[in-house]
């Protein structure tokens, strides 16, 4: 299976079950979680589903296209139900069985992890999904984002669209997975790669990223003061990007680092705030 | 007599919480029993688990709980009796509450003080009434660590609750909780079991599920591994016991199967220490070793399903830990190409604590401290590099290794024994039941690096309390006595913390003296706990000054041992006479006795004994032999209460008392060279 075809099948399998099927937020992110249609969504009383793949950018996770297990930027189907329905794990399962994996053949586990963002303010408490030992799933009950309790809670399902698609395919490295017909990850993506991991290891700037975080920053107040949450919510996004950049730059000391995420968990926070009031 | 199953079936809760909470679950029924008058002896209780239910199943209870009487207080009766002894408000309106007439209302005397109240007649009922009521504060009442809701009553609970089996004398226990309503299905295996399935009553609950893939009593799944983990482990070769694993994997698996996989030789290059580190952590893989101890390229995992498809498990398994080591192996490459002594600058960025500053700072005090215990080079160098492992790759990804990881880099860079070994074992024992460090240097530095973190702590106000630990200052204190002890160092509490805080510029007195509380309250509970000594008997050993730890212990055994004897309580008995008529008085300790002095007979004998005996005792204190002083000593106490009977300490005469005094003096300061005695108390036989 091809991992085109495989996200194809996800979609298509979770548009069955009435979610909205959205695009990747057009923003670097470090997660899916961060796209507004699970940051704010999580928010407020109203019930929703949706899912999305959603590129995923970590630079300190760079390792130039030569680990067959690393990525700069890797891939994630996000999946939230508001609220969580009382079958959501067979449902997942499901979704596997969707895939053509044949479960009662494999060893599948779910085990304790708690997620916690600290820049957003949020966490939860659930599992990783191991398959024969690989980390396939994180399966999260939200309880809180932006430091507000939730009400309903959703449940987030997080594949690692890499990782199963290597799973599926019994492929060593990543670059060398099928993306289409005839065509393998690497050839798309190894040069990007390569080329990401360059700049956020060896060419940043990190005077001038200060800068732009110091920018966006002030921005994001500044959206927030006119009452638009949205894009405010922008800007708290590339200060944590910046912030990603800056860290994997080397260019920052603990205590530093404890300050700026502080500082992004802050606006966050303020967000969240102003986007239930919407609701009150 | 009747039987009671529940099962709450509950999505995966974590393995190491699955043990203490079903304890919790089984407390409190047995609680809820009790409070409706059933006797608990009686009773036939089991408990299952799996990482997907907890189960109780019980039989011997009663049918029907019978008519009984209620005792329901009310107002104290200063507030229920106004000045002339007339019924007030509050009084009415509890009479109307519980529905009785004012004049039938009782006063009821408590240890609390004196109460209106009622009783209450409650008819004869079924006593499975009694868990239709009570199973809601049961469930809800269970603590975990860290819980979650999920609907909107917000109930909390570890996961959410899927499913309640609840059976009393075979039939469906009518109850319901968080929208669930209680059946008689359970639910198998995920994968190899029948999602739905009833039971019939508790005792084939038990074999139903084991025919659907869950084996729910947690004793068969642990020797299933252990049998198995015997039969895959390949000729020749050992696996690395691990009872903390093999507990977790216990409750991680409902039906578990152990595999047996191997990863390419290639990656035994790597230090044995990282193998099993990677394996166990990442993975929760067991480990395999050679006779000498070399780790070998296979390793043991528990699945979660039965043994019909291992090939394919087996290739996942295998592919995940090459992924694994593969990553190991390139921090571990990269790791080296950075002496350690180049990384001791970059400590000075990584914070320790924010008030206590960086790692750079730490390791300066750490240094310090070590040439104050010792004047070895080899021990400077080691503190020196010792945090040095901090910045590599390896110990961000596995923290597990550090010091460990330092001690290896040390090693390969050509670091002799003295150096890289205590480097390696700084942070022994890692918990109390572990090994302390094996090398003079490693006990040193590890009790440096401990003290400074406790002193340092302690001096910004950060104190260990029942709720948070973050710096795990009580394991660190633990291990601080340990190692003192283990290795028998010359070094007391009290010159330690000395050490410890001479490092720090904000320093009060008050501070160093709950230090040392803290420290003391850890030896007691080490006395207490580890090595099964009295209460009195540590008042005793801790009521004179402390030299060493190991001394102490010392001290404390050979006063455990000897207390049963009938002299030696008598002569601890004698001892709180001496304390009481010596209290108070400033005495000249020198003043020497006057035998000719003496006007009675037990007098002289006393003396003439103590000086015979004296001179043994002393000698046997000196060589710390203290169980063999105790018994010459307790030989004193038949001539000890003979004086007390014909020699009155305290009269009138001031040469008579004053050297009747001297000898009590010369006594007690023999006896405080073990222990303050007096505070033993007697056995009552």
């Amino acid at each position: 299976m091809t991992l085109q075809e495989l996200i194809h099948k996800l979609h298509e399998f979770w548009m069955d079950r009435d979610c909205v099927i959205q695009q990747p937020y057009d923003l670097e992110v470090g997660a899916g979680t961060m796209h507004p249609e699970t940051f704010l969504r999580a928010l407020g009383p109203d019930p929703y589903r949706v899912a999305y793949v959603q590129p995923s950018r970590r630079p300190g996770d760079g390792r130039y296209g030569k680990n067959p297990n690393r990525l700069y930027k890797h891939h994630q189907m996000q999946v939230i139900l508001k609220p969580a329905p009382s079958d959501v794990q067979e449902v997942y399962l499901e979704s596997l069985r969707s895939l053509d994996i044949l479960l009662e053949g494999h060893d599948l586990r779910f085990e304790e992890d708690n997620w916690e963002s600290p820049t957003l303010g949020a966490w939860g408490v659930g599992w990783q999904v191991l398959l024969d030992g690989l980390e396939i799933t994180q399966f999260t009950y939200f309880q809180q984002v932006g430091g507000q309790d939730l009400m309903p809670i959703c449940v987030e399902i997080t594949y690692g669209l890499e990782r199963i698609a290597g799973f599926v395919s019994g492929t060593d490295s990543i670059f060398e997975l099928e993306w289409s017909p005839g065509r393998t990850y690497g050839e798309i993506r190894q040069r990007e790669e390569f080329e990401f991991s360059k700049y956020s290891f060896e060419v940043a700037d990190s005077d001038a990223l200060f800068k732009m975080f110091e920018i966006y920053e002030t921005e994001c107040g500044r959206a927030l003061e006119a009452g638009c949450v949205r894009p405010a919510f922008d800007y708290c996004l590339k200060c944590s990007h910046t912030f990603n950049l800056i860290e994997s730059r080397g260019a920052i000391s603990v205590t530093q680092r404890v300050e700026m995420i502080g500082r992004v968990r802050n606006l966050a926070v303020v967000i969240a705030e102003r986007y239930v009031s919407q609701y009150e | 007599m009747s039987e009671f199953l529940l099962e709450i079936g509950s999505e995966e809760i974590p393995a190491l919480m699955i043990q203490p909470a079903l304890s919790q679950l089984k407390e409190g029924l047995l609680e809820l029993f009790e409070d409706n008058g059933v006797g608990i002896d009686a009773l036939i209780l089991n408990q299952y688990s799996s990482p997907r239910r907890m189960t109780v199943a019980v039989s011997g209870l009663p049918e029907a709980q019978p008519e009984r009487q209620e005792i329901i207080l009310g107002p104290p009766k200063a507030v229920a009796m106004d000045d002339v002894g007339k019924p007030t408000r509050a009084t009415f309106g509890f009479a109307k509450k519980n529905n009785v007439h004012p004049d039938d209302l009782e006063i009821f005397n408590t240890t609390k003080g004196s109460y209106v109240g009622c009783r209450v007649k409650h008819a004869e009922r079924p006593f499975s009434e009694v868990l239709q009521e009570g199973l809601d504060a049961v469930i809800a009442g269970i603590s975990w660590p860290k819980s979650m809701y999920w609907r909107r009553s917000r109930f909390r609970f570890i996961r959410p609750i899927r499913w309640l089996v609840a059976i009393w004398d075979g039939e469906i226990l009518e109850y319901e909780l968080e929208g669930i309503k209680a059946g008689r299905e359970t639910r198998g295996h995920r994968f190899l079991g029948q999602s739905v399935l009833p039971i019939e009553c508790l005792q084939e609950y038990k074999s139903v599920l084991r025919d659907h893939f869950v084996l729910v009593d947690e004793e068969e799944r642990r020797e299933k591994i252990r049998r198995e983990i015997e039969a895959e482990t390949p000729a020749g070769l050992e696996v690395i016991e691990d009872e903390a694993l093999l507990g977790m994997t216990c409750y991680l698996n409902e039906f578990p199967t152990v595999l047996q996989g191997r990863f390419n030789e290639k990656f035994l290059d790597l230090p044995g220490e990282i193998l099993v580190t990677v394996m166990r952590h990442h993975q929760k893989y067991f480990a395999t070793q050679d006779s000498s101890g070399k780790i070998q390229n296979f390793f043991l995992t528990v699945l979660n399903t039965d043994d019909r498809f291992l090939d394919d498990i087996r290739c996942g398994h295998e592919r995940v830990l090459k992924a694994r080591l593969e990553d190991a192996a390139f921090f571990w490459e990269n790791d080296r190409k950075q002496k350690l002594e180049g990384r001791v600058a970059e400590l000075a960025r990584v914070t320790f604590q924010k008030k206590l500053g960086s790692y750079s700072e730490k390791t300066e005090r750490i240094r310090a401290i070590c040439n104050q215990i010792s004047g070895e080079a080899t021990l400077d160098q080691a503190a020196r590099l010792c945090k040095a492992d901090l910045t590599t790759e390896t110990v961000f990804e596995i923290s597990e290794l550090q010091g460990v990881m330092g001690g290896l880099c040390a090693r390969s860079e050509g670091y002799p024994a003295e150096v890289w070994k205590a480097i390696y074992e700084h942070y022994f024992p890692i918990t109390v039941d572990n090994v302390v460090p094996s090398t003079l240097n490693g006990a040193i530095l590890s009790i440096a690096d401990r003290i400074d973190t406790i002193a340092g702590c302690f001096s910004i106000g950060i104190r260990p309390t029942s709720s948070s630990d973050p710096f795990a200052l009580r394991r660190q204190a633990q291990g601080i006595i340990k190692i003192l002890l283990e290795k028998k160092l010359d070094l007391s509490i009290e010159t330690l913390i000395e050490m410890g805080f001479k490092q720090f510029e904000i320093r009060a007195d008050t501070t160093v003296d709950e230090v040392k509380d803290f420290l003391i309250r850890r030896i007691r509970y080490m006395l207490a706990n580890d090595r099964g000594i009295d209460y009195d008997v540590i008042n005793a050993v801790l009521g004179i000054k402390i030299i060493t730890v190991s001394d102490l212990v010392r001290r404390a055994e050979a006063l455990q041992n000897i207390r049963q004897e009938n002299d030696f309580s008598s002569l601890a008995e004698a001892d709180k006479r001496i304390r009481n008529i010596l209290e108070g008085r400033d005495l000249d300790q020198s003043t020497s006795v006057d035998p000719s002095l003496f006007e009675t007979q037990a007098e002289k004998e006393l003396w003439d004994y103590f000086s015979i005996l004296a001179p043994e005792i002393e000698g046997l204190l000196d060589q710390s032999e203290y169980e063999k002083s105790l018994s010459l000593m307790a030989r004193l106490s038949g001539r000890l209460d003979q004086f007390f009977v014909d020699a009155m300490v305290l009269i009138d005469n001031d040469n008579l008392r004053n050297n009747r005094l001297a000898i009590l003096v010369k006594l007690a300061r023999m006896f405080r060279r073990v222990a303050d005695i007096s505070r033993v108390v007697r056995f009552k036989d």
